[in-house]
Formats: structure tokens, sequence, C-alpha cells
């Protein structure tokens, strides 16, 4: 008996042993003197140049503010992974105090916990309202703002020069006037895809299952097959705005053609082979692809590459439409030195600040940067290594006179429906079902989460 | 009267150094009671409470009642359905699978062999292999383009698949990875294997019984037990089955990879509601719970306990 109260009174001490400990560990780390410093924490993601370029911004910025430090938290990829990561750190009191943003921001900003831009912009009017391009707000009620998409990275038609130079076939045109057709695309990309014997897709005894060179590949996501929909005549949502209206004649028969590129002509990956493809800069560089098209921020990575590259307007001939793309910063409402996240707001979103990334990897979004030629010289001049010649015309002047408002930035529910919708795509790639029966039946799941539009324009 | 008030004294005795060993016995036993109730029962009624609110990361505490209930059953919610769907059928598919595979290894392992520790040691191997690592090569091997799987099916003249990349064929081919690491089910198996009196064994052969008399009339029965922990183990496990979704497939092609908590994952972190996932989590644990119960209650048919 004795012995068991021994054990008893042991392992009772032992938990209280290990509990003052704990405690005692905690209090030490609470007694810390409390920094001088202001300590910012900053959570983005991009390619590794991306990630660069960024702490490079938010290195001078440092520099500028002198007490400042920011932690800048890198997640490689823009999708799930990165809202999973800034979800855990919100739930867990530890929210940074700014961060990249994609299109869940809007329902942070309907439970208040991000600034209205609007708010800030009031305290300390930096520009008009109305200086920024009229497409690139992120709200999520008439008055409340996300803030304008912070960099533009429009969809972009990008290629590899020497591969047609070696072929002799001319590159795709840089003017919106003269974009190709979309028949005239597909004879391109025929030409540029090559087997392994080499045989073009033209050739009757080209061999589909065997080839070395495609002549292009989508990102085959919704900024990329958008603006065929759009200049197709089709909409994201149905007219009234209650329905998808991606399942809509108009729309299907663009995403169908999108689609025969994959598996009636075969100059395009199929899903399986596009999984095991680089990134495009590497894709173009490798040779595995001739056209690419995907977000302007590849510019960054394909001028590093050090190829011969260009730029050419979407092949779009009749009713060209495009649109602004991109996130925007958000500053969370749990930050306790608003002061200078303002200030990192302006340094990193202003194209003067950090005019290096306005040349590479971003565009502005504002209307006098692409109005005013001195300021056009300063980011988009053909100089530049990532902006080749045709750059003006090709990706700058056609998204700016020919934007629309994309469905990111205004479909509400966007980030529930989006899902759906590239599920049922998924199919469409794969060529097991046409975009008409696909998009039908995501119709049924997608519709009771149609809400309409944020912006009623 | 003297010899009862004897025994009375002991009783008390002996009652009161029960009481003391019954208060060491839970002393020694609280690390886990502790344990469980800080780490387990605690978050398990938050859990229960969060499943009737709207809780999410940013939005403000508000009960619901059943709301988030009747949006997964009623249909609303267009992945409940799918992905119960999709991970009954991998269940039903990738358990019996298993326990069958790993029961036959497990047989052949305890054959008079050579290199028999060396086999063991290989079967056993893909066991240790951490789930992400081993998916990450399954995927470059099940490549449909550039794969090994495709090559050697190619080089062989014999159709090749699109393996997780199609509708149709993603399941079963998580369920054929499934039977590549079933090294703790089959060591399960031999240690029970080893367990079987060898004087049956000599029983049924005196009695002129070959191997699969053995097999029929003692292996198998002696090895109920370990089959119905097996049985009920791995469909537990595959109730929850997640990594090989989530690192392979993303739950697509077109949703068919879904698994139950891929879908719970999505809805909590991905969406950010963070109380609907509670309520799937339940749902989940009541599905598990009552199935569960179903195979202990029929257990009894068919599972032998030496002794009983």
């Amino acid at each position: 008996m004795r012995r068991q109260q021994m054990i008893a009174v042991i392992l009772a001490m032992t938990f209280l042993a290990a509990g003052s400990l704990w405690a005692a560990g905690g209090k030490e780390q609470a007694t810390q003197p409390k920094a001088e410093r202001v300590k910012l924490t900053m959570t983005f993601w991009g390619s590794p140049m991306e990630k660069k370029a960024i702490e490079d911004a938010v290195a001078s910025y440092e520099k500028k503010m002198g007490n400042v430090d920011v932690e800048t938290i890198h997640v490689p990829s823009s999708g799930t992974e990165f809202l999973v990561k800034l979800n855990a750190m919100i739930a867990s009191g530890d929210a940074p105090d700014i961060s990249y943003s994609s299109s869940w921001k809007n329902k942070m900003g309907q439970d208040g916990i991000i600034y209205n831009f609007y708010d800030l912009l009031a305290k300390d009017p930096i520009a008009k309202k109305d200086d920024w391009l009229q497409t690139c707000w992120w709200n999520w009620a008439p008055d409340k703002s996300a803030g304008p998409i912070q960099a533009n990275v429009t969809p972009s038609l990008m290629y590899n020069a020497d591969m047609f130079k070696e072929a002799g076939v001319e590159p795709p045109p840089t003017k919106v006037s003269q974009a190709w057709s979309w028949d005239k695309f597909v004879e391109v990309a025929r030409k540029m895809t090559i087997d392994t014997k080499g045989r073009n897709a033209l050739d009757p005894s080209f061999d589909p299952k065997n080839i070395k060179q495609f002549g292009v590949m989508f990102a085959l996501n919704w900024y990329t097959y958008m603006p065929f929909v759009y200049s197709n005549g089709g909409d994201y949502l149905s007219a009234d705005r209650k329905a998808l209206g991606l399942a809509e004649p108009a729309a299907t028969q663009a995403i169908q053609r999108i689609a025969d590129l994959i598996n009636v002509y075969h100059v395009h990956p199929s899903p399986v082979q596009k999984d095991s493809m680089p990134a495009p800069a590497t894709a173009l560089q490798s040779r595995k692809i001739a056209m690419y098209i995907d977000g302007s921020w590849n510019h960054l990575d394909l001028a590093q590459s050090g190829i011969n590259w260009g730029v050419g307007v979407l092949p779009i001939d009749k009713n060209y439409s495009t649109f602004l793309f991109g996130g925007s910063l958000i500053i969370f409402k749990s930050t306790k030195h608003l002061a200078e996240t303002w200030e990192l707001y302006k340094w990193i979103t202003n194209p003067d600040t950090t005019l290096g990334m306005f040349q590479s990897i971003w565009m502005p979004v504002q209307t006098a940067w692409y109005t005013k030629p001195e300021l056009v010289e300063k980011w988009a001049s053909e100089k530049l290594p990532a902006r080749p010649k045709g750059f003006q015309d090709a990706v700058m002047r056609s998204a700016f006179e020919h934007q629309r408002r994309n469905p990111e930035l205004d479909v509400i529910n966007f980030p529930e429906i989006d899902p759906l919708v590239a599920s049922a795509l998924d199919q469409v790639w794969l060529g097991t079902k046409t975009a008409e029966q696909a998009l039908t039946e995501a119709k049924k799941t997608v519709d009771p989460l149609v809400k309409g539009t944020y912006f009623n324009d | 009267m003297k010899a009862q008030g004897t025994d009375q004294n002991m009783r008390k005795a002996k009652s009161s150094i029960q009481r003391s060993e019954n208060w060491a016995g839970i002393l020694f036993a609280l690390p886990t009671i502790l344990g469980f109730t800080i780490f387990a029962l605690g978050p398990m009624v938050a859990s229960l409470i969060m499943s009737f609110s709207n809780y999410s990361v940013s939005s403000s505490f508000k009960l619901l009642g059943l709301a988030n209930y009747r949006k997964m059953f009623s249909g609303q919610d267009p992945y409940f359905y799918k992905s119960l769907g999709v991970t009954l059928y991998y269940v039903a598919f990738s358990v019996p699978a298993s326990v069958v595979f790993s029961f036959v290894i497990a047989l052949l392992m305890n054959q008079k062999i050579r290199f028999k520790a060396l086999f063991r040691t290989i079967y056993y191997l893909p066991s240790i292999v951490p789930v992400v690592a081993m998916s990450a090569v399954w995927v470059w091997i099940l490549n449909p383009d550039l794969g090994l799987a495709n090559t050697i099916l190619k080089s062989l003249g014999l159709p090749t698949s699109a393996w997780l990349f199609a509708e149709g064929s993603v399941i079963p081919t998580m369920v054929g990875i499934d039977l590549w690491t079933i090294g703790s089910t089959m060591v399960i198996f031999l240690a029970a294997l080893q367990d079987i009196p060898a004087h049956m064994y000599e029983a049924v052969e005196i009695d002129g019984g070959g191997a699969f008399a053995r097999l029929i009339h003692i292996t198998i029965p002696l090895m109920t037990p370990a089959i119905f922990f097996n049985l009920i183990i791995g469909f537990i496990n595959g109730f929850q089955a997640f990594t090989k979704a989530y690192v392979m497939t993303g739950g697509g092609p077109h949703n068919a990879s879904l698994f139950f908590i891929l879908y719970l994952y999505r809805e909590g972190f991905v969406f950010s509601r963070l109380g609907s996932a509670c309520a799937i989590a339940w749902v989940l644990f009541l599905i598990i719970g009552l199935l569960s119960a179903v195979f202990f209650k029929t257990s009894k048919k068919w599972v032998y306990y030496g002794g009983e």
C-alpha cells in the first residue's frame, strides 16, 4: 500500500513539475523585452522569379522605412494551398498584416476581417478612384472594396520565335486588327506540331501518338477560355444572371474549339500529357510547345530564360475581348501597424517604386500608365528584356482597348462555382464528353449557387 | 457467528485494499484519461457544437441548428453524395482485396521456403515508405504517357490504361496501389498463423486431409480473429483515405476520387466552412460507428475465439 501511495505521489509530482516548467517557459517568453522595431508579415505566391522580385521590393521598402521588418511567407501555388495556409494562420490568431489574395477575399470582406480599401483611400487619397482602370476593382458591395487588382497579368499568347523561324511559319500577329481567325490559328498550330519522325500535323501520315513538339498549349483555366467565350458572344452567367451562361451555345462552342485542339487536331497536349509538362517558360524554351496561352506573369520567366520569344494577340478576329486579371493586396483588420502596412501597400503597388516588377512580371492598372507616353515608356518600352517587339500592341493596347470585367471579379460565389465548372471541363479536355454535354450537366449543380454579380454594368 | 465475523472483517480489509488499488489504477491511467479528455473528447464536443453552427475562420459564430446537415442530405451540397459514393466504392473494393491478398501472401511467407526472412522484409518494406513519397512515385510510374507501367504494357503488346487520369480507372488503380502496402496486415496474419498449434494440422493429416482441408478446416477458422481485426482496421482506414487522393489526383478527374475526408478538407480549409466540415466529420463518425457495430454484431457468428 505504501509503495502504491509513493508511486501515486511521484506521478502527481511529475505532472506538477511538467506543468510548472511549461508555465515557466511561457512566462519567460512573455517577459522578453518588446522590440522597438515594427514587424509586419506578408503572405504571397508566385514562381521563384516572382518570389525574388517581391523580396527585393520588400527589402527596398525596409531600407526606406528604417524601422520596419517584413517577414515574407511564400507559398509556391496560388491555388488552395495558399488559402489553406492563410486560413490556418487566421484561425490561430496569427493572420498576416498584408497578403496576396484571390477571389475568396470577397467573403473575408463580407465577414469584416479585411479593410475596405475605400476607407483607407479616404484617409490617404493617394489617387482618385477614377484613376484606376474601371475593370480592375475587387468589390464585395458597391461601396466596399478589397482594392484594385494590384497588378495586371492579362491573358497573353507567347511563342518561341526561333521555332517559327526554323519552320518558316509566320509568327502570331501583334495587332488586334490583324489577329488570326480561329481556323488560321488551328492551321498554324498544326504546322507547328511535329511527331517523332519529323512530320507535322498537316501531314496525312502524322502520328498523333508520338508527338515531339506541340503547336500550342493553353493553361486550360477560366482566364484562358473566357476571352474566346466573350468574343464568341458568350458569358459566364446567363443574360438574367440567374444561371450558368457557360452552358449556352455561344460559350460551349468556344470551349469545344479549344478541346478540339487536343482531341481532334492533336496540336495541344492532353490533360495527361499536360500534367508532365514543365512551366510555360521552360516548355517554350525546351521546344515542347511552340505557342503558350497563359497569364502575362510568364514574361518575367521568359525574359530570364534567354530564348528568342515573342508575344502576339489572341487568335480572335471578331469582337476581340480580353480582361485585366490579378489578385489584390488585402490588409487584415487584425494588423497592429496599419500605417506601416499601408505604406507597404503603396510601395508594392506603385509602379514608380517597384518599376522592376512592372517592367517584367506585372502590368499597371492605372489609366495614365496606358495613355501617357512618358509613363508607357517607363514600363512597356520594347527595349526592356521582358517586353519583346510588338509588346505594346499585342499585350498593352489589346488589353487596354478591349478590356471587360473578368468573371472572378464579378460573379458572386465564383470560388464555389469555378471548381464545379473546372471539374466538368476535365471531361471535355479528356474528350469523354462534349462541352455542351458536360456544361449542361454542370448547370444542374451550379445554378443553385448562382447569385448574380457584384457589379451591375 | 464468530466465523461469520472474521469473514466480514476479511471482506472489509479486502475492499479497502481494492479501493486503494482502484485509486492507484486510476492514477496510473490518468495520463491516458487526461490525454483523451483534453485532446480527443474536448475537441469532439467542440466539433459537435460547431457542426450546428456557421463557424468559419473569419465570420462570427452563429448557431444554425441542423442547417449544415440538411444541406448535405438534401443534395444541395454537390459533393456530399458523390464523395460518399466514391468512398463506399473504394472501401468495398479495397478492404476485401487487401485482406485476401495479404492473407495469401502471409500463407506463402509461412511456408518452409528459402530466404524467408528476406521475402518477408521485401513484402513489408513498402509499408515504411511515407504515403506522400509513395504516392509521388506512383504518379510517375502510372503516368499514362511516360510512365513505367504503360511502357511495359506497350512493349508486351498489351493495351494501356489512363490509370489515375480516367474516371473509370482511378479507384481501381488506387486499390492496386493499396495492395502494395499490405505489410502490416500481412505481419498480423503471420503472427496469427504461427499461433496455430501444429497438432491440429497433424489431426487433419491423420484423418487423411490434404493442404486444402488444412486451410479450410484449421487455418481459416483459427485465423478468424485476425481476419476480423484486419477487416475492421482496413475498413476504418478505408473510410478515412485522404493522402493518396490529395497527392495523386486532388480528387479528380471530375471528382471521381473525391474521398469523404478530402471533401471534408475542402469544405473546411478551401471553402472556409469549418462548421459544415465538422458536420461532415460527424456524419463520417456515425457511419463508421454504425458499420463497426454491425461488424461486431455479425462477428459472433463467424469469428472463433479459442476457449469460448
